[in-house]
C-alpha cells in the first residue's frame, strides 16, 4: 500500500512537473505574442499621430530599417544567448563596412569578394571577443567595451579621416541594396531567410542547441561534458561574422562611409533582444521574438522622425524599453521557477 | 575546496603587490613623458593637466563601490549628463549656487536609487540594466536641455571647476579631489557600511544570513555612485564652461578601465582606494605623455581599451599560475 501510495504520488509529481513545463513553454510562447502586439500597438499609434505612417513607402523605408537591425541583433543575441553580451558590434560594424568600402573602391572588379572581406573581418573580430571572454576568462562587459573602443580605434588608423563616397562602390552594390523580389525588399527577404534558419539551427543541430545549454547552466554544460569554452567562443564569432554580413549591406546603403559607421548600432541592437525576449541570463529566447523586436525599435524611429519629436527622444524610450523588458522577463522566469520548485 | 583555496591564496598574496606594479609604470610612463617632451615635467604643465583626471577619477570611486558589491554601474557618465543640463537651466534660471547644488545632488540620489532598485530589489542583472538606464539617463539630458549647448554659466557656478589658486595656479579641484579619495578611504575602510561592501561581494548570501540588509546595502552603494556623478557634473561645467546632452558621453570607459586597472575585482569583494587612485594616475601620465606625442583621441581611446583588457588578462594569468603552483 505504501509502494501504491508513493507511486500515486510520483505519478502527481510527474503530472505537476509536465503541467509546469506546459506552461512554461506556453508563457515563453506568450511573451513573442506580447512584443508582437506592442509592436501592432506602437504601428497603431504613429498611425493616428502621423501622416504616411502607412504609407507604402513608409513602410518600405522601415521594413528596409528593421531588416539590417533584424540582422546583427540575431548575432547580437547568439551572444546573450550564451550568457554574454557584446557591445563591439557597432565597431565591428565600422571596423568591417569600413575595409569592406575602401576594397570595393580599390578593386571595384572583385564582386563576390567584397562579402568575403566584410564577413571574414568580423569574424575576425568576433573570434578576438570570443577569445578574450572564453578562454581569457576576462568578463564579457570588461573585453566588448575594450575591444569597442580598440576595433574603432583601428578603423580611425586605417581611415587617415578620409571618408568613402558611395559613388566609388561598384554599381552592383548599390543596386543590389535597392533590388526588389516580388515588390519586397532582397535585403528584407534576407533578414527573414536568415531568421528562419538560424532558429532551425537553434532548434534541432546540437551544435546550435549548445548555445542554450551553456547559457541556461554552465556548470551544468560543463558537468555534462560540453565543453563550454568552445561554445561561447563559437556564439562570439557567429556574431561577429553575420555583423560583418550587415556591415556590408549597410555600407552600400549610407551614402558616405566614414570611420564613425556603425556608432551606437550596440545600444539598438541590445534593445532589440532584450525586447524580443531573449533573457540577459542566457539560455532563454527565440529569435522570432528579435525580429520583432527590431520591428518595434524601427517603427519608433520612423515615426519620431514623422511626428518631428527630436531625436533624443529615442533613446530615452529605447532605454527605458529596455529596463522595462529585463524587468518582464524576470517576472516571468521567477514565476516558472516558482512552478517547477518542490514542495 | 577549491573556491576555499583560491581565496587563501587572494588573501595570502602580497596585498599591495599590484599596487607596486602600478607605481613602477607610472615611473615608466613618467620617463617615456620627459623623453617626448622637455616640456612635460614643468609644474605648470602638470598642474594643468591634472584637470583632465579628476571628473573621471571622482566617478571611478563611485564606480568602484558599486562594483565592490558584485554589482555594475554603466550609467554614471549619463547622471553626470542630467546634472550639468539641470545646473545650465538653474543658471539661466538665476538660481543661487547652494540650491542648485543641492537640486542636482537630490536628482542624482533619485537616479542612482532607481539603479539600486531594479538591481537590489528587483533582482534584475545589473550590467543590462544599467545599460538600459545609460540609455534612459542619457536621453533625459537631452530632453531637460534640448540639444543646443549652454555656456552661459554664473561665476559662481563654475568657481568649483574653474577657479586657479595662488601664485602657482593650482587648480581648486585637485585639493577637493583630494578630500573626496580621503573621504572614500574612510568610508570603504574603516567604516561598518564599507566592511559590509566587501563582505557582500565575497559572498552575499553568508551577509544576508548573518541578518544585514544586502538590499539596502547596494543601493546606497549605488546612491554613493550617483552621487559622485553629481559632484562630477558641477566641476565639468566649470572645467569646460558648457552643458550639453552628450556631456561625458564615451567616458564610461576611462571611469572602468581606472576601476579594473586599480586591482578592484570585477566580481566584487577585492581591491583599495588606494589602487585606483594610482591607476587614475598612471592613467593621466599615459594620457598627458600621448597628448604631448599627439596621438589622436581615437588612437588613444584604443590604448586604454588595450589596457583594460589587458590587466584583467594579466591578472587571471597570474591567480591561475599561483593555483597551479600551489596544486
Amino acid at each position: 500500500m505504501n509502494a501504491a501510495g508513493m507511486k500515486t504520488a510520483s505519478r502527481g509529481q510527474d503530472l505537476r512537473l509536465s503541467i509546469a513545463a506546459n506552461v512554461s513553454r506556453n508563457t515563453l510562447r506568450l511573451r513573442v505574442v506580447s512584443v508582437f502586439l506592442s509592436f501592432i500597438a506602437v504601428a497603431l499609434v504613429f498611425a493616428f499621430t502621423t501622416q504616411n505612417f502607412f504609407s507604402f513607402q513608409n513602410i518600405k523605408i522601415i521594413a528596409f530599417n528593421a531588416a539590417l537591425l533584424t540582422i546583427v541583433a540575431c548575432a547580437e543575441a547568439m551572444v546573450v544567448l550564451t550568457r554574454n553580451l557584446d557591445v563591439s558590434v557597432g565597431s565591428i560594424i565600422g571596423l568591417a563596412g569600413y575595409v569592406a568600402a575602401k576594397f570595393a573602391a580599390a578593386y571595384p572588379a572583385s564582386g563576390v569578394l567584397i562579402i568575403l572581406v566584410a564577413i571574414s573581418i568580423g569574424l575576425a573580430m568576433g573570434l578576438i571577443n570570443g577569445l578574450a571572454v572564453a578562454y581569457g576568462r576576462v568578463p564579457s562587459i570588461v573585453a566588448t567595451l575594450g575591444t569597442l573602443s580598440i576595433f574603432r580605434g583601428i578603423t580611425y588608423i586605417m581611415g587617415h579621416g578620409i571618408e568613402v563616397p558611395s559613388g566609388d562602390l561598384p554599381k552592383w552594390m548599390i543596386k543590389g541594396a535597392d533590388a526588389t523580389v516580388f515588390g519586397i525588399p532582397f535585403i528584407v527577404l534576407l533578414a527573414v531567410c536568415l531568421v528562419l534558419v538560424l532558429s532551425f539551427l537553434l532548434r534541432n543541430v546540437p551544435l546550435f542547441r549548445r548555445v542554450y545549454a551553456v547559457g541556461s547552466n554552465p556548470a551544468a554544460a560543463i558537468f555534462y561534458g560540453l565543453r563550454a569554452n568552445r561554445v561561447v567562443l563559437f556564439a562570439y564569432a557567429i556574431c561577429g561574422a553575420l555583423v560583418g554580413f550587415a556591415a556590408f549591406l549597410y555600407v552600400s546603403r549610407v551614402g558616405t562611409i566614414t570611420v564613425n559607421l556603425g556608432r551606437d548600432w550596440e545600444m539598438t541592437a541590445l534593445a532589440a533582444v532584450v525586447l524580443g525576449g531573449v533573457s540577459t541570463t542566457g539560455g532563454s529566447g527565440n529569435l522570432l521574438g528579435v525580429l520583432f523586436g527590431a520591428l518595434i525599435l524601427s517603427s519608433i524611429d520612423n515615426g519620431l522622425v514623422l511626428a518631428r519629436a527630436p531625436e533624443f527622444w529615442r533613446m530615452f524610450i529605447q532605454g527605458t524599453a529596455i529596463v522595462a523588458a529585463i524587468a518582464m522577463d524576470a517576472g516571468i522566469e521567477r514565476r516558472i521557477q516558482k512552478m517547477f520548485r518542490h514542495k | 575546496v577549491r573556491v576555499a583555496e583560491v581565496d587563501s591564496i587572494r588573501t595570502n598574496a602580497n596585498r599591495y603587490r599590484w599596487e607596486l606594479i602600478l607605481l613602477g609604470l607610472i615611473g615608466l610612463a613618467v620617463l617615456w613623458a620627459t623623453r617626448l617632451s622637455p616640456y612635460y615635467l614643468e609644474t605648470a604643465q602638470l598642474l594643468n593637466s591634472s584637470r583632465t583626471f579628476v571628473f573621471t577619477g571622482i566617478m571611478a570611486l563611485g564606480l568602484m563601490t558599486v562594483i565592490l558589491t558584485g554589482e555594475m554601474d554603466l550609467s554614471l557618465p549619463s547622471i553626470l549628463a542630467v546634472c550639468t543640463v539641470l545646473l545650465a537651466k538653474a543658471s539661466a534660471a538665476a538660481v543661487p549656487l547652494p540650491i542648485a547644488v543641492a537640486g542636482i545632488f537630490a536628482v542624482a540620489i533619485c537616479l542612482g536609487a532607481l539603479n539600486g532598485f531594479l538591481v537590489a530589489k528587483l533582482r534584475l542583472p545589473a550590467l543590462a540594466v544599467t545599460l538600459g538606464t545609460m540609455g534612459a539617463y542619457r536621453g533625459l539630458a537631452f530632453i531637460i536641455g534640448s540639444e543646443v549647448g549652454y555656456t552661459g554659466f554664473d561665476d559662481t557656478y563654475k568657481y568649483l571647476g574653474a577657479k586657479l589658486m595662488g601664485e602657482a595656479e593650482v587648480p581648486f579641484m585637485l585639493p577637493v579631489f583630494c578630500v573626496v579619495v580621503l573621504l572614500f578611504v574612510v568610508v570603504l575602510h574603516f567604516t561598518v557600511f564599507g566592511r559590509r561592501l566587501y563582505a557582500i561581494g565575497n559572498n552575499a548570501p553568508a551577509v544576508s544570513y548573518s541578518g544585514i540588509s544586502v538590499v539596502r546595502t547596494k543601493v546606497f552603494a549605488y546612491v554613493l555612485a550617483a552621487m559622485t556623478a553629481a559632484l562630477g557634473a558641477w566641476i565639468f561645467i566649470g572645467q569646460y564652461g558648457s552643458a550639453r546632452g552628450d556631456n561625458a558621453n564615451g567616458v564610461i570607459l576611462a571611469v572602468l578601465t581606472s576601476v579594473v586597472l586599480g586591482g578592484v575585482d570585477i566580481n566584487g569583494g577585492k581591491g583599495t582606494v588606494f589602487g585606483v587612485v594610482v591607476s587614475i594616475l598612471f592613467l593621466w601620465t599615459l594620457r598627458n605623455g600621448m597628448g604631448l606625442a599627439n596621438i589622436a583621441g581615437p588612437i588613444q581611446q584604443l590604448i586604454i581599451g588595450a589596457l583594460l583588457i589587458l590587466s584583467v588578462l594579466v591578472s587571471n594569468f597570474a591567480l591561475s599560475i599561483r593555483i597551479r603552483a600551489k596544486q
